[in-house]
């Protein structure tokens, strides 16, 4: 595993930027435990100083220190991104491999459900979520709605993967070694779908991240929760570009791109691993 | 012929299933959650000013009965359905007493003419490069073209769309940044109308067009550069076929296949695009529409848009899947 | 002799036979190089392979699997793409009216003569053909420029052609996957000859069918080959459609020809321990002793053992095999062999 990782940081040159990108931004997101100041708290510090030796990023017109504020931001955005993957990935993995192992009719049953919520517009049924909750709309119950809604396309992928593993012939020994089929998905074939569950992980990340963002900044969030998105949002309620506090919109938005390029390059690199098609044309290229 | 039938009744069965499902979806957010959409109604009417609790207790009584929440829950989950399927959501409350069905006719074919040209664009435009680059892998300037790509595709739609506006809106303000048309642009077939619409779809165009485009670019790229390993690619090179009836028919041709099918997985994503960036940029389609019903706690419209968001993406799923068989003779077989 | 060679014998073809074979190989090298994650790998597919091959024969390569044959053939065919890389010796075509050296030609000259002169009949004949295209389009793609006449024309052409080899021209209008595996062959082989090319050269077309097909598609490329009088290189691993269709087979082991001759003169009297295995290994009617299988298995190509690369796995291996590469020896007849027991006289 160690070794896989060293080579990979060696030798790709998108996981060695993804894998850069991605550290500075979880450093950043630690650093918010050591913020001189709670980052929920406003009017800390004197309000729209422009980036400076003092407040490197600036603040913002709220009194909040732009550099502390962010790496809260940071942290809370990742934590949600990874809260959504983790919940939706155990329903990637339960229908994904159910569907690809039983194959015939729960297979279709399951993959029809599962186009279902591929097709589905999602961000209408997200807003209606916020719209019945007003209020009581948490971080957490956002994380679980979008796990809820968000783990299909995944289920496609790792069912694939399980259909070819049960024509594999270590399979039916273990079927004729009279394992249930329960042990067999779970034992045998889980390991092998883990490279692809940890590629789609990072993917999904992008995601949930990138639609966390959208609804904080129209206001359909818990909006108190300091996040990039709530950040962008408050900064637009107080028409900071008008006004020419241009610091607080744009570091949010230049950590958060580098984010999504970070995970995107990470979970290429990983898949073009996992992929032996692809390898092949590298070992092409290099001659 | 049989086998087109069997093919044309599972398509419509899958979308008899999505428009189900989601539909469902919908009256469980709507109707399962401890929070109750009258009161959250109420609470919003009532807060500008004082009501007397009679008259509260009337608009109780009248909004039960608008938002199909009296009766049983047998008798609230038929009437929902009902209403869906004749397509009456009732009077809106924010425009009151225009009825919702209106407001979401006024507002579709705006989002439909952007996201038809946006989407088709992007994908020709993005399947045509991504399809060069895989088969000319060393030509520098495609190559570039995928860098660019790679940082795009992961972008969602509303940080580009912002990124936009804040380049034309503040930067280098060339290009209209909000609204449909202009404001005393007066309506019809007028050249002044269209080319203010068409000035004004500028901007929410190309950032969909922008997202789009690096998905469909990179996915192509790396499906050409699968294909050309292809036996029948491979035999047709071997064979002195025709280089340019290769690329054409051989190589973008077969690619082309699972990038139809990404489009019909994908439509949901996009119309989610698509609203997003009407919101950002202002523009008077279903998006704008559903934000702004959000904020003036217009129930009925909020679940009137919802609902036809997933009938309409799911009728144009229905289309592309039953086009799909013109374009690849191998699914009747299955 | 075979019933091909008397026919040829007793009706020699009217125009002057040309002076050089049809295909002279010399030296020819062809390594696949790669490297992933900064490890080079050099594996040695073909090395070091000289043979001719004469007008109007079939001749037959065989070999167990990554023997290198495919390899050969595909470097042959000039159907390499890297990771294979040519990395020395020559390939020369005389296809009558014109004679070519395949890796000095530029690219358009050697589209020029693909399918006109040179035809390919792939490995895995299956998915050879386009999916999406019906057979027709297969037909014009391939060979309509070479044929010099207007697309009706060209059409009667194709369904005379297909009806020469006993097909039905409605299999024109079907798309692959409506045609039957044998099928399928059928139409490529038919597609590898709609040109009449000099030279064809077929890589296991026949693996992949059930043996009753088998038979049918043997006996069609045999039909082709004695109405159009083409040169055909064919590369099985099975030494019993060698047997029954081939005039000169070579053996190939590890990337190297170790001997080759007359096909009738090989399973008569085989000289190299591998081709006595190769034979010995054939069910015989009236024989019930369990076949011997060998011992170990080939030979890692990106690491060959030194010497003769038979050496580990050969039974009669002396110490010279072990250091020095067999030369390739001429006994007579066209027969050739590579082994140092064959040449210093210690085996018959």
């Amino acid at each position: 595993m160690l070794k896989i990782f060293r080579d990979l940081l060696r030798f790709n040159l998108e996981f060695a930027i993804g894998t850069l990108i991605v550290s500075i931004i979880v450093g950043l997101s630690v650093l918010s435990f050591f913020s001189p100041y709670p980052p929920e708290d406003i009017y800390v510090v004197a309000p729209d100083v422009p980036p400076s030796w003092e407040y490197w990023l600036g603040t913002t017109s709220r009194g909040q220190d732009v550099f502390w504020q962010m790496t809260a931001a940071l942290r809370n955005t990742l934590l949600f991104g990874i809260a959504v993957a983790a919940i939706s990935r155990v329903i990637s993995l339960t229908i994904g491999l159910v569907s690809g192992y039983m194959g015939g009719m729960t297979d279709r049953v399951l993959m029809s459900i599962n186009d279902t919520f591929i097709i589905i517009p999602l961000f209408p049924i997200l807003v209606l979520f916020y719209f019945v909750m007003r209020d009581s709309m948490s971080w957490a119950l956002l994380a679980l709605i979008m796990a809820a809604l968000g783990w299909a396309y995944d289920a496609r992928l790792i069912r694939s993967v399980a259909m070819s593993l049960r024509t594999r012939e270590f399979t039916s020994q273990c079927i004729f070694s009279g394992m249930s089929p329960r042990q067999i998905m779970t034992r045998e074939h889980l390991p092998y779908v883990l490279p692809i569950v940890f590629s789609t992980t990072l993917n999904n990340m992008n995601w949930s991240i990138g639609m966390e963002v959208t609804l904080s900044v129209l206001g359909f969030t818990d909006i108190n929760t300091p996040t990039i998105g709530s950040m962008l949002y408050w900064a637009n309620q107080h028409t900071a570009l008008v006004a020419g506090v241009w610091w607080w919109i744009a570091w949010p938005v230049i950590a958060v791109m580098l984010l999504f390029i970070g995970l995107y390059l990470l979970a290429t690199a990983l898949n073009e691993y996992i992929d032996p098609r692809s390898r092949l044309s590298r070992m092409g290229g290099a001659t | 012929m049989k086998t087109y039938a069997i093919y044309l009744a599972k398509r419509l069965l899958q979308f008899v299933l999505v428009v189900f499902i989601g539909i469902n979806l919908t009256y469980v957010i709507s109707h399962a959650t401890p929070i109750d959409p009258v009161e959250q109604t109420i609470s919003a009417l009532t807060s500008f000013g004082n009501t007397s609790p009679e008259a509260i207790e009337t608009m109780r009584e009248s909004l039960r009965e608008l938002y199909g929440m009296s009766g049983t829950p047998l008798e609230q989950y038929v009437s929902f359905w009902s209403r869906i399927v004749v397509g009456d959501f009732g009077p809106s409350l924010s425009a009151f007493p225009t009825p919702v069905s209106e407001l979401i006719l006024r507002a579709l074919p705006w989002t439909i003419g952007l996201l038809v040209v946006a989407t088709v664009l992007a994908w020709l435009l993005g399947n045509l490069l991504g399809g060069l680059a895989g088969y000319y892998r060393k030509n520098r300037l495609l190559k570039a073209m995928g860098l660019i790509a790679m940082g795009l595709h992961p972008m969602p739609y509303y940080v580009v769309a912002f990124v936009l506006l804040v380049v034309f809106g503040f930067l280098w303000p060339v290009l209209p940044i909000s609204g449909g048309s202009g404001i005393g642009v007066g309506r019809g077939f007028s050249f002044d109308f269209i080319s203010s619409v068409l000035l004004h779809s500028l901007l929410p165009a190309l950032s969909l067009v922008v997202v789009g485009l690096g998905g469909w670019f990179l996915g192509m790229r790396a499906l050409v550069s699968n294909i050309v390993t292809e036996d029948y690619v491979v035999y047709a090179e071997l064979g002195g076929v025709d280089r340019r009836r290769i690329l054409t028919s051989y190589v973008m041709r077969n690619a082309l296949v699972p990038q139809v099918t990404g489009l019909a997985m994908s439509l949901g994503a996009i119309f989610t695009g698509a609203i997003i960036t009407e919101e950002v940029f202002g523009y008077p389609g279903i998006g704008s529409l559903l934000v702004d019903a959000v904020h003036a706690g217009d129930y009925s419209l909020v679940l009137g848009i919802t609902s036809v968001s997933i009938v309409a993406v799911s009728l144009a799923v229905l289309v592309i899947d039953l086009l799909y068989p013109l374009l690849d003779p191998r699914v009747q077989v299955e | 002799m075979t019933l091909h060679q008397l026919n040829n014998h007793l009706n020699p073809a009217p125009e002057a036979l040309p002076a050089s074979p049809a295909l002279r190989v010399d030296g020819l090298k062809a390594y696949y190089q790669t490297r992933w994650f900064g490890i080079t790998r050099e594996v040695r597919a073909v090395d070091d392979i000289t043979l001719r091959i004469e007008h109007d024969e079939i001749y037959g390569i065989a070999g167990e699997s990554s023997s290198g044959k495919s390899s050969l053939i595909k470097t042959i065919a000039g159907a390499i793409r890297p990771p294979l890389n040519v990395v020395g010796g020559t390939v020369n075509f005389d296809f009558g009216t014109r004679k070519v050296d395949l890796y000095t030609l530029k690219p358009e000259e050697r589209t020029a003569i693909r399918w006109k002169h040179l035809a390919y009949i792939m490995q895995g004949s299956m998915s050879v053909l386009n999916p999406l295209r019906r057979v027709r389009q297969s037909f014009i793609d391939f060979a309509f420029r070479h044929m010099g006449m207007p697309m009706p024309a060209f059409l009667k052409a194709v369904e005379d052609h297909l009806l020469r080899l006993h097909l039905q021209p409605g299999v024109l209008d079907s798309y692959p996957h409506e045609l039957s595996g044998g099928m399928r062959q059928r139409v490529v082989i038919a597609l590898a000859t709609v040109c009449r090319p000099g030279f064809i050269i077929a890589d296991e077309p026949t693996t992949a069918l059930d043996v009753v097909v088998q038979k049918s598609v043997l006996t069609m490329i045999r039909e082709v080959q004695r109405e159009m009088r083409a040169s055909i290189l064919f590369v099985t691993h099975d030494m019993a459609v060698h047997a029954n269709l081939t005039d000169r087979l070579g053996i190939m082991y590890a990337g190297r020809l170790v001997e080759e001759g007359r096909t009738r003169d090989l399973f008569r009297n085989p000289r190299h321990p591998y081709t006595l295995h190769l034979i010995r290994s054939l069910p015989r009617i009236g024989d019930a002793e369990p076949r011997q299988g060998l011992e170990g298995t080939p030979p890692n190509l990106a690491d060959p053992p030194p010497g003769c690369r038979f050496h580990p796995r050969c039974p009669i291996a002396m110490d010279v095999c072990r250091v020095m590469v067999p030369p390739m020896q001429a006994l007579g007849g066209g027969h050739r062999v590579a082994c140092h027991a064959v040449t210093e006289g210690t085996v018959q």
